[in-house]
């Protein structure tokens, strides 16, 4: 039986990882832009800037079949952008790769 | 019965100082109330219709308990609501209980009682609960008593089976997990020329939801990440080719997270501004919570580079 006071406590562990999160505990938006016609933007903001996202854009990129790009947001951090609707698609890749658990992704647009 | 009571005596006693006034209104309610106590109208004795009464009311006491515990199960999405609510929101609930069920039986009369006086007795009740049980078989129903006659201990899936055979008996109509609908009228959604569209019906929907126009705009301008406005007759105009079954999604999102309530899924609440936050108050059930602030979040660049470098030069 450990003693729990006398265990050793880092308070500042969490708030570091906190503050490389992202500005809200940790979801990840899924979100839907329509462009000119019938063309749509998928955008994908709040992956822990842990992971390499230009490694993550290259794989969706080629999973998907379609053009991505990240996108360096002063306030949001780096954001990927995929062409098309890829709501679906991210969302089970994510789940898949272990990227980010079910609950934390959030789908936003119609 | 009597040889019984010797043996329980003192904790009775105590009950029955405690709960002088439910046991005058038992009495009263008594008359209408037969059909759930057959016995309780042959014994003469005031003592043991006293006890016959407190009986009951603990009895009922373990129903209402486990019919709490029901709602909670039928409320997957309440996560959120519940950690800040504690005792106060068990209070509500037991209120807001007694108001839903209050048509379908006439033995809730008798459930009207001081919610601290129940607090206080419930941790002894429920001890004595079990004791009241197998004191009384001939108030309890025939259909489960298979573990009636014996001694043996009976496991919590029995007792469990028991309350809910009870409760499906004396309410056939709240069988299904009763569930309110909530109707209200669709969007109307239509097209103007090829990049705009209309949302006629938008301060209705605002109306029958009791929520700001306002609030609900930006919501429905972040979610769908375009920009767009009311106009002058009261519709909104949204920029960009929206269906109607896609507005639908849009506001059927909207009524989950800032319109029914988090705990008893009531659609009666009411979106306060505290402190910057927005707090969700219900109206049937007094929980009172916060709900997420409306957030755009990252809006790509979809318009011309060019128009938008004009625009800011």
């Amino acid at each position: 039986m450990s003693i729990q006071n006398l265990n050793t406590f880092d308070p500042f562990a969490d708030a570091s990882k906190g503050s490389e999160d992202d500005v809200q505990d940790g979801l990840v938006h899924i979100r839907i832009q329509q462009r000119n016609g019938r063309k749509t933007l998928t955008t994908v903001q709040g992956l822990s800037s842990d992971y390499d996202l230009k490694k993550i854009v290259r794989a969706c990129k080629k999973e998907f079949a379609c053009n991505g790009t990240v996108i360096e947001h002063p306030e949001y951090g780096e954001v990927l952008q995929l062409q098309g609707d890829q709501r679906e698609n991210i969302c089970q890749w994510l789940t898949k790769s272990g990227l980010a658990k079910p609950d934390q992704l959030k789908v936003h647009g119609f | 019965m009597t040889e019984e009571d010797s043996i329980f005596d003192p904790t009775l006693k105590k009950k029955k100082k405690k709960k002088k006034t439910f046991d005058i209104d038992a009495a009263l309610a008594e008359g209408d109330t037969v059909e759930s106590a057959p016995s309780a109208a042959d014994e003469l004795f005031k003592d043991d219709v006293d006890d016959l009464d407190l009986d009951l009311k603990k009895k009922k006491k373990k129903k209402k308990t486990f019919n709490l515990d029901d709602l909670d199960n039928a409320l997957p999405d309440k996560e959120e609501g519940e950690g800040e609510g504690g005792n106060q929101d068990d209070v509500a609930m037991d209120d807001n209980f007694d108001l839903e069920l209050d048509f379908s039986k006439a033995k809730k009369k008798k459930k009207k009682k001081k919610d601290l006086d129940e607090l206080m007795a419930e941790a002894d009740d429920k001890q004595e609960d079990k004791e009241n049980v197998e004191r009384l078989p001939d108030e309890v129903d025939e259909s489960s008593v298979q573990w009636m006659s014996s001694d043996r201990d009976y496991t919590y899936e029995e007792l469990l089976n028991r309350v809910f055979e009870i409760m499906r008996d004396k309410n056939p109509d709240m069988v299904a997990g009763k569930k309110q609908k909530f109707v209200m009228k669709p969007p109307q959604v239509v097209r103007i020329g090829t990049k705009k569209t209309s949302f006629a019906n938008f301060t209705e929907i605002c109306k029958t939801l009791h929520r700001q126009p306002k609030h609900l705009l930006d919501f429905l301008l972040a979610e769908l990440g375009t920009s767009g406005s009311v106009d002058g007759n009261s519709q909104l105009i949204i920029k960009g080719r929206f269906q109607q079954k896609q507005i639908e999604n849009v506001l059927r999102r909207y009524i989950k997270e800032y319109v029914t309530c988090h705990t008893c899924r009531s659609p009666d609440t009411i979106l306060q501004k505290d402190t910057r936050l927005f707090f969700l108050q219900c109206e049937t059930c007094g929980s009172r919570c916060s709900v997420a602030s409306i957030k755009s979040g990252f809006q790509a660049v979809t318009s011309k580079r060019a128009a938008i470098r004009a625009k800011t030069a």
